[in-house]
């Protein structure tokens, strides 16, 4: 057996101030070098927490992590500031949501994507500059000796999402992490980037870790999907088995919720409520408050991750009893 | 306290099976200077049926928003006209005042669509009361609004827009917008901004108003899911253009436009087994400055000819006739090799 590229154990994430905010609630989560994990949840479900852990990106001084995260072998909640700066970027690197916001508005997009190059190896600017052109290149920007001098300002959406992604490989990361990258772009534009992503990932073999909302584009990009909610990760499995036989009930909502096949004018299966505040860590299922299903125990003690299979889990009392054939 | 008393003069005067709104070549142009302008909507012609709702669908800057503030008059149109029940808006017989009674908004951004400095109950009462509804009557008619919208007025009327979630602020803007007693709201992006679980009860709650009040809808969105679920007819716009108008099921089973084929092919496939393997369209959205001449969507086009690039295909009856898509491969005699032939003149 390989070892994970991926492997969170028990991982949570408290963020401190006049109230303590109990974001990630005990995420264990694993991956495998070379595939692509869908992290699945709506707001303040701790999907992108969990993915800056992966970076040590939350502010030190008013974040406590529990757990433990290995990322190819490492252990990122022990390396100190040096370690980090070499980690970042070569090992691990991130996309935004926006990248009007994470490229720098000052410097031209071949500036910014050689820095990085130069930052991780032996390499002069020139060659870095050549080696920018041909990262420019592989996301397939169109005229990229011009797009090289170009400000982020200059570009079009999609076409600086492509210049982030060929920043985020600059250094030719195995892991790459996606926070919802496509959210803020057109349709036509997102299955461009979504297909590009695909390919680079399948080329490179890196190992990917895609964060969204949308389970639309979850399923196009993703080996395996997991769904988190309230902090927790609900329910893991692969693509076809939480689209063709969802067991949490939170998963089998959000799934109607998407409208996939709806009858035009009849009434949705909506799940009642909104998600808890999260001023303390859970105690028993937290998505019984807003669940037909419940029953007594749900209320009382956390609910355990019942293995249905190999990476099939399932954290619902109920997971096992619908596996029974009635 | 009925809705009637609000709706007075809104009594349905053409009868059901009417048009509600009749928009004739709506056009906005925004100069931007040295020749430059935006042509954000050109010449748009629709119709929305009393109790219909209409989806309008397109990429950013195809003029869906702006078409939006135009039908709502918070922009003038540079040209064109509006038909509201069968009287001009702006004339004599409709006036801007009685029209936008009639005629309300909910926008995408539900916190900036509300004063932060109302209670929520004040909020909704604000319009009755610009309209001459005594202050006491349109506060209690703020509070069986918020319970028609599912928010519990002993507990919610008294609030401050920051101290609600975006699912229940984005029910205020719905209960504010029929505080007036409207016959058209117009939806802009108003789900967009919601998470999945919380869209759906505000899409059950829409239809549950819609029924109850016997509303129309104009529904903008990009999510084609949510257009395909909630219209009885789509409007699909290309750079300030009406591609391709019809019914739902009809135009989403069987586009006719090039533009609206890409558009749904680019929705993910939610299947594992059968992922998209190739993007519809290449690049982003063209700007809306300076179109191209002929067919707008022609440099993008597959299919794209020379008469595209020289003559601007008009909307022509496709599918069951209750449709219209503009496109030269549909126009009889146009001159693409793939155009139906012309019929005998006998």
């Amino acid at each position: 057996m390989t070892t994970p590229l991926v492997a969170m154990e028990n991982v949570t994430v408290r963020f401190k101030g006049a109230q303590t905010v109990h974001a990630v609630n005990g995420v264990s989560l694993t991956l495998e070098p070379g595939k692509v994990l869908g992290i699945l949840g709506e707001s303040g479900s701790g999907k992108s927490v969990t993915l800056k852990t992966l970076l040590r990106l939350l502010p030190e001084s008013r974040t406590e992590i529990g757990g433990q995260v290995m990322v190819d072998g490492r252990d990122v909640l022990a390396m100190t500031p040096a370690d980090l700066s070499n980690y970042r970027g070569a090992v691990t690197s991130m996309i935004f949501q926006d990248p009007a916001l994470a490229l720098d508005p000052v410097y031209t997009v071949g500036e910014q994507i050689a820095e990085a190059i130069m930052r991780h190896e032996k390499i002069g600017a020139k060659a870095a500059m050549k080696r920018a052109l041909e990262l420019l290149e592989l996301v397939r920007i169109p005229s990229p000796e011009r797009r090289l001098k170009a400000y982020p300002h200059e570009m079009s959406g999609g076409m600086r999402q492509r210049a982030m992604i060929a920043l985020a490989l600059a250094a030719r990361p195995k892991l790459l992490l996606a926070d919802e990258p496509t959210t803020a772009l057109d349709a036509t534009v997102q299955i461009q980037i979504l297909l590009l992503l695909r390919q680079l990932q399948r080329d490179l073999g890196m190992g990917v870790i895609f964060v969204t909302h949308d389970i639309g584009v979850a399923v196009e990009v993703s080996d395996r999907l997991a769904v988190m909610y309230a902090g927790q990760i609900v329910e893991t499995g692969t693509v076809r088995e939480l689209l063709t036989d969802p067991r949490h009930p939170y998963t089998r909502g959000l799934l109607a919720a998407n409208l996939h096949g709806a009858k035009r004018g009849e009434r949705l299966e909506a799940i009642p409520g909104a998600p808890p505040p999260l001023n303390e860590a859970p105690s028993s299922c937290s998505f019984a408050p807003r669940c037909k299903q419940a029953q007594d125990a749900c209320r009382t003690s956390l609910p355990p991750a019942a293995a249905l299979g190999e990476g099939r889990l399932v954290r619902c009392v109920q997971a096992e009893a619908a596996l029974q054939p009635a | 306290m009925s809705l009637a008393l609000y709706v007075e003069d809104g009594s349905d005067r053409g009868g059901a099976g009417t048009p509600l709104l009749e928009a004739r070549t709506l056009t906005k142009h925004f100069p931007l200077g040295r020749g430059a302008v935006v042509r954000a909507v050109d010449g748009v012609d629709f119709t929305v049926m009393k109790g219909e709702t209409l989806g309008v669908v397109g990429e950013s800057g195809c003029g869906k928003s702006t078409t939006a503030r135009v039908v709502m008059q918070l922009i003038p149109q540079d040209e064109g006209q509006m038909l509201f029940d069968g009287e001009a808006v702006g004339s004599s017989a409709l006036s801007l005042k009685d029209y936008r009674r009639q005629a309300q908004m909910v926008f995408q951004d539900s916190f900036a669509s509300l004063n932060p400095r109302l209670t929520i109950e004040d909020s909704i009462a604000f319009g009755p009361t610009v309209h001459g509804v005594p202050k006491s009557g349109a506060i209690l008619r703020a509070r069986d609004l918020l319970a028609r919208v599912g928010l519990d007025p002993a507990r919610f009327a008294a609030r401050y827009p920051h101290e609600l979630s975006g699912g229940q602020r984005q029910r205020v803007n719905i209960a504010r917008a029929l505080a007036l007693g409207p016959r058209l709201v117009i939806l802009d992006e108003a789900v967009s901004a919601l998470d999945k679980s919380v869209e759906a009860q505000v899409l059950n709650l829409l239809m549950d108003l819609r029924e109850e009040f016997g509303l129309t809808y104009i529904f903008i969105s990009h999510d084609l899911n949510v257009v395909r679920f909630i219209s009885d007819r789509v409007m699909v716009m290309y750079l300030g253009e009406v591609v391709e108008i019809g019914p739902v099921e009809e135009l989403y089973d069987d586009p006719r436009h090039p533009y609206t084929r890409a558009l749904l092919s680019a929705m993910p496939s939610m299947d594992p087994d059968n992922r998209t393997m190739e993007a519809p369209l290449a690049g982003d959205p063209p700007n809306p400055i300076n179109p191209p001449e002929g067919c707008r969507f022609h440099p993008r086009c597959p299919h794209a000819q020379t008469v595209c690039s020289k003559a601007k295909p008009a909307l022509t009856p496709v599918g069951s006739g209750a449709r219209l898509a503009a496109c030269h491969m549909e126009i009889p005699g146009s001159g693409h090799s793939r155009a139906p032939a012309l019929e005998d003149a006998a």
